[in-house]
């Protein structure tokens, strides 16, 4: 008989060979398509890491790809192909009814043997992930557009773990089309047929603290910063640090975020007050328990929020927050004393407990070089109980990241002269746009922090239209852009809004909302090049709507208004200042 | 062609001795293991459409039930011998300790040709086969299955047979029921499936991409069709498919060179896998003899047909660029075949791993059925392959340390765990 011989495999990886973390290879797959962007990047890290990051980092820092199996885009194609789900895939269904379609279709036999094998060995929480082709074709980020599901995987019956695995896969290949990434194809000008996805099912780092399961910390390290503070530079970059679930940072918009040039720097705050109400009070953990309820088509169906009071019952806050005195108004390092807690990462960052951002610099350069361009990462850490150290960094993804290099000047006489429609000094983004004649406006004498469901619906239904008619516009509205919490901003993702190339969050006297600054779609903004302007009502510049309301409208609601001007705006926005201004004729 | 008349079951038994030496078991583990312990032979009254009366002739072997009650299926076939029903019996025990299912082994049959009879007069034989043995059969003692010519609706007349007799509702009597009736998801395509899933492990030992193969498939029944099936998605191309042809009492080979359009195929096949002769002629399928199927110019045989299909006087046939035998039906090579395949270095899975799938799908409906619980098709299909893969390991891995051939070693696993049950027992 001829002797074993390996084939070459996409990525020159290995195929799965049936043993998740006692197989000789970490990174396996299983099928002969494509890999999609996300597992295409970390197979071009892999070696990286592991020749160049992590020798120089240990034993301290344990550099890895946490293990996982990449599910080729084969088997995404048999799927929708043997259960017939073109035809409902690319209707105009909801997205509930899609991922109940996909729920009941099977998953290809020469699939689910791996996936059994698999899950007859592993006990502990998987995270599923979408790696989208178009994502590695076009070599373009579509970050959050398709879903990630995580599982606890504790069942002590395997058919109980291999069902939720099942659901999960099912779930993410459905993510494919529902209509926030049709809505996210019509803006790139894709089309949903085209895309394909391959699945990731990965180890999620972390350790088990009672019915929750989280990270220590995790992270999203970006090459450029469009907000540098204090000395830093704009090519300085960024980090942004959570305790728990990344989810904090992506979805939430919430973390702790720094320069790697100066870690030790605070964010700017007013008061300490300010500093404690805008930092990390809750973190995202993945439910070890009983889920409160069975819906495998939700995206959270095993994910909770916990308050600061777990995670320091969980020991978990020891190196990582630091501690609010109240009798001298002063932030101590660590939790030794009494107080409130404010997760900084101080103890990491100030007092270099770990070389993490030591590490980060490095890696950022590392992954720059590798991908030719501006690189975000994401990553999750989980540190050694006692003394922290040895930690265990998780590089979950690289991508690539967008910055446009043309110059452009805005000076202050710009922001107040005539026919300013909107300006501020806290832009986000860079370049001049001017071709758009058309702005969706939330009425500020309508806008209410109770209905702004029904106002992401309106926008949503909106949008659709002057998408599919490829109109780009001007997106006016209040509080902070795709909140989770619906009485803080306007709660939509990112594909309700896609056919915004300018978005603009303001506030009103009468609320008092803290604004996103583009957290929620910081991807989406910097990848579409989409310029952000924040207004707060208490800055100097201000919103003109009484010119607003003297245009005429080609639609309005009860909460939006949608005006076409016969002239196109101008509109710049100059990186390097964080000055943006919108004029008209 | 002129050769001994062949002997299912004295290929069987000599499969056995062979074993047993190696094994070094005693005499009467030999006596034991040698022979059925019980065999049942009756006659079947039916009264047909045209108002006579015809009498059929039944049999059901249980070969041995030291790991579990029995598990076999029913043939019907008009060339059926109590000999042949000895030995497909005697394979089932095997074939279920080689899958490591707490099951034994038996078969049955009714000596009849399904194609001759209507559904009625095929509904008044299951019932009287059951009428026949319903005492020896049950959950716990016995489960018949389908087999060569009988399918769903003939396991579902059984049951509701058996059912009446005993008064009690007991989907566990039998498996290859109909989903929805009792059946499991996946049972259907579980023969050709797990077969497929065996080739896959065969393949990726020697270090052949699927995509990079073609095959060449005899039947064209439910294991064939299922078979070609999951080999084409993964890739490979099958170019010939052999079947029977009623009409004509023979088989033909029908070849493509650029591979099989499997659904279009279909279209035009009868519910016993025969494929019309004409239709296919039009579809651009060159008609060769019934035989050619084995002459293929390809990379992988598939033999999903009857026993006895590979012998001394045709595997001289084989085309060089065969690498790989996939054992679809049970026991398609002789001794003599299997030796001259194994000199040509040819990769052949045996039938009692390779055909398994079929067992092992109805021992997860019995479970089922016993829990009267339904599982999922990505469960069912998940289990079986783990199930599958694990068997061709532990024979891989065993034929490999003792230089056995994969036949060789199948054996040795599944005697050694059959022996040992009768003498856990106590009975040897």
């Amino acid at each position: 008989m001829p002797k074993k011989t390996e084939k070459s495999f996409p990525g020159n990886l290995i195929p799965f060979d049936r043993h998740f973390f006692t197989g000789r290879e970490k990174f396996t797959l299983i099928g002969r398509g494509s890999l999609g962007g996300k597992a295409h990047g970390l197979a071009r890290m892999k070696e990286i890491l592991d020749a160049k990051i992590s020798p120089l980092f240990g034993p301290d820092i344990q550099v890895v790809i946490p293990t996982l199996i990449v599910i080729t885009s084969d088997f995404f194609d048999h799927f929708i192909e043997q259960n017939d789900l073109y035809e409902i895939s690319l209707s105009k269904q909801r997205d509930d009814a899609i991922a109940q379609a996909f729920q009941r279709a099977e998953l290809p036999a020469q699939l689910v043997g791996d996936l059994r094998a698999l899950i007859a060995q592993v006990h502990t929480p998987l995270a599923v992930r979408s790696s989208s082709l178009l994502e590695d074709a076009m070599f373009e980020p579509f970050a959050s557009v398709y879903a990630t599901k995580m599982i606890p995987n504790n069942q002590l019956d395997p058919d109980t773990r291999f069902r939720k695995l099942v659901e999960a896969i099912k779930y993410v290949y459905a993510s494919t089309f529902f209509g926030d990434a049709k809505n996210y194809m019509l803006a790139t000008k894709h089309t949903t047929a085209d895309e394909k996805m391959s699945v990731i099912i990965q180890e999620v780092v972390g350790s088990r603290f009672g019915n929750r399961f989280y990270p220590d910390i995790s992270g999203v390290a970006r090459s450029y910063n469009f907000y540098p503070l204090g000395h830093a530079k704009p090519g300085d970059g960024v980090v942004i640090l959570a305790l728990g679930l990344g989810k904090m940072i992506v979805d939430d918009g919430i973390g702790w975020s720094y320069s790697p040039a100066y870690p030790q720097a605070n964010p700017p705050y007013v008061s300490i007050r300010e500093l404690l109400e805008q930092s990390q009070t809750e973190f995202w953990a993945i439910n070890m328990g009983p889920p409160p309820e069975y819906n495998p088509i939700k995206e959270i169906e095993y994910l909770l929020k916990f308050s600061l009071e777990d995670a320091e019952r969980d020991g978990a806050l020891r190196f990582i927050a630091s501690t609010y005195r109240l009798r001298d108004d002063k932030i101590v390092y660590g939790i030794a004393e009494k107080g409130a807690r404010i997760i900084d990462f101080a103890p990491i960052l100030k007092l270099d407990l770990i070389p993490l951002n030591k590490m980060l610099r490095v890696l950022i350069k590392a992954c720059e070089e590798a991908l030719g361009r501006m690189v975000e990462i994401e990553f999750a850490i989980s540190l050694d109980e006692k003394r922290g150290v040895p930690a265990r960094f998780g590089f979950l993804q690289v991508r690539p990241m967008v910055v446009s290099e043309a110059k452009v000047d805005v000076s202050q006489a710009e922001l107040t002269g005539a026919g300013v429609l909107v300006a501020t000094d806290s832009a986000m983004g860079n370049g001049i746009l001017d071709n758009i004649r058309d702005i969706v406006y939330v009425k500020p004498e309508k806008f209410s922090p109770h209905r702004t469901e029904t106002i992401a619906g309106q926008l949503e239904d909106l949008n659709r239209e002057l998408a599919a008619s490829h109109e780009p516009y001007v997106l006016i509205g209040f509080g902070r852009w795709g909140s989770s919490d619906p009485q803080g901003g306007i709660p939509v993702n990112f594909g309700q809004i896609s056919g915004a190339r300018v978005i603009v969050e303001s506030t009103l006297p009468e609320m008092n909302f803290m604004l996103s600054q583009g957290s929620h779609f910081f991807h989406n903004i910097t990848s579409f090049r989409v310029l952000y302007f924040s207004v707060p009502h208490w800055e100097k510049y201000s919103i003109d709507w009484n010119w607003l309301r003297e245009q005429k409208a080609v639609s309005e609601t009860e909460f939006i208004r949608h005006v076409r001007l016969s002239a196109p705006l101008k509109i710049k926005v100059d990186g390097t200042t964080s000055r943006g201004v919108i004029s008209h004729d | 062609m002129s050769h001994k008349p062949f002997s299912s079951f004295e290929m069987a038994q000599s499969q056995f001795d062979k074993v047993a030496a190696w094994l070094e078991l005693d005499e009467a583990t030999r006596e034991l293991l040698r022979w059925p312990m019980k065999e049942y032979q009756f006659l079947i009254p039916v009264r047909m459409d045209d108002g006579r009366t015809k009498i059929f002739r039944g049999f059901r072997v249980l070969h041995n039930d030291a790991r579990g009650p029995g598990k076999g299926g029913i043939r019907f076939h008009p060339q059926g011998t109590i000999d042949t029903v000895r030995a497909l019996a005697m394979w089932m025990t095997w074939k279920c300790a080689l899958m490591d299912i707490p099951l034994g082994g038996s078969t049955g049959g009714v000596i009849c040709e399904p194609h001759n009879l209507t559904l009625r007069e095929q509904e008044l034989v299951c019932r009287g086969w059951v009428r026949q043995l319903h005492r020896d059969l049950g959950p716990q003692i016995d489960v018949p299955a389908p087999e060569v010519m009988t399918g769903a609706q003939h396991m579902l007349w059984m049951l509701d047979e058996y059912e009446a007799l005993t008064g009690k509702r007991l989907p566990g009597f039998i498996t290859g029921k109909p989903v929805g009736l009792g059946g499991s998801v996946g049972r259907l395509e579980a023969t050709g499936f797990g077969l497929v899933f065996i080739l896959r492990e065969a393949l990726k030992e020697m270090g052949i991409p699927p995509e990079e193969t073609r095959a060449s498939v005899q039947g064209f029944g439910n294991v064939g069709q299922h078979a070609v099936r999951l080999y084409q998605q993964m890739g490979g191309r099958v170019t010939c498919v052999s079947c029977w042809d009623q009409k004509d009492a023979t088989s033909y080979s029908f070849k493509k060179e650029s591979g099989i359009d499997l659904e279009a195929l279909l279209n035009i096949t009868d519910r016993f896998g025969g494929i019309d002769k004409k239709k296919a002629l039009d579809s651009g399928y060159e008609v060769l003899p019934g035989s050619a199927w084995l002459e293929q110019d390809v990379d992988i045989l598939i033999p999903a047909a009857l026993e006895n299909q590979i012998f001394g006087d045709n595997v001289g046939l084989i085309h060089p660029r065969v690498r790989v035998i996939a054992e679809g039906a049970n026991g398609p090579t002789t001794a003599e075949a299997d030796q001259a395949i194994r000199e040509r270095g040819i990769f052949l899975v045996p039938d009692i791993l390779a055909n398994a799938g079929g067992v092992t799908c109805s021992y997860f409906e019995q479970v089922q059925s016993n829990m009267n619980y339904y599982w999922e098709k990505d469960e069912v299909l998940g289990k079986l392959d783990v199930k599958m893969t694990a068997a061709f390991d532990s024979v891989l891995e065993l034929s490999k340390k003792k230089g056995l051939s994969m036949r060789e070693a199948a054996f040795f696993i599944a005697v050694a765990r059959v022996a040992q049950a009768c003498r856990d027992r106590g009975w040897v």
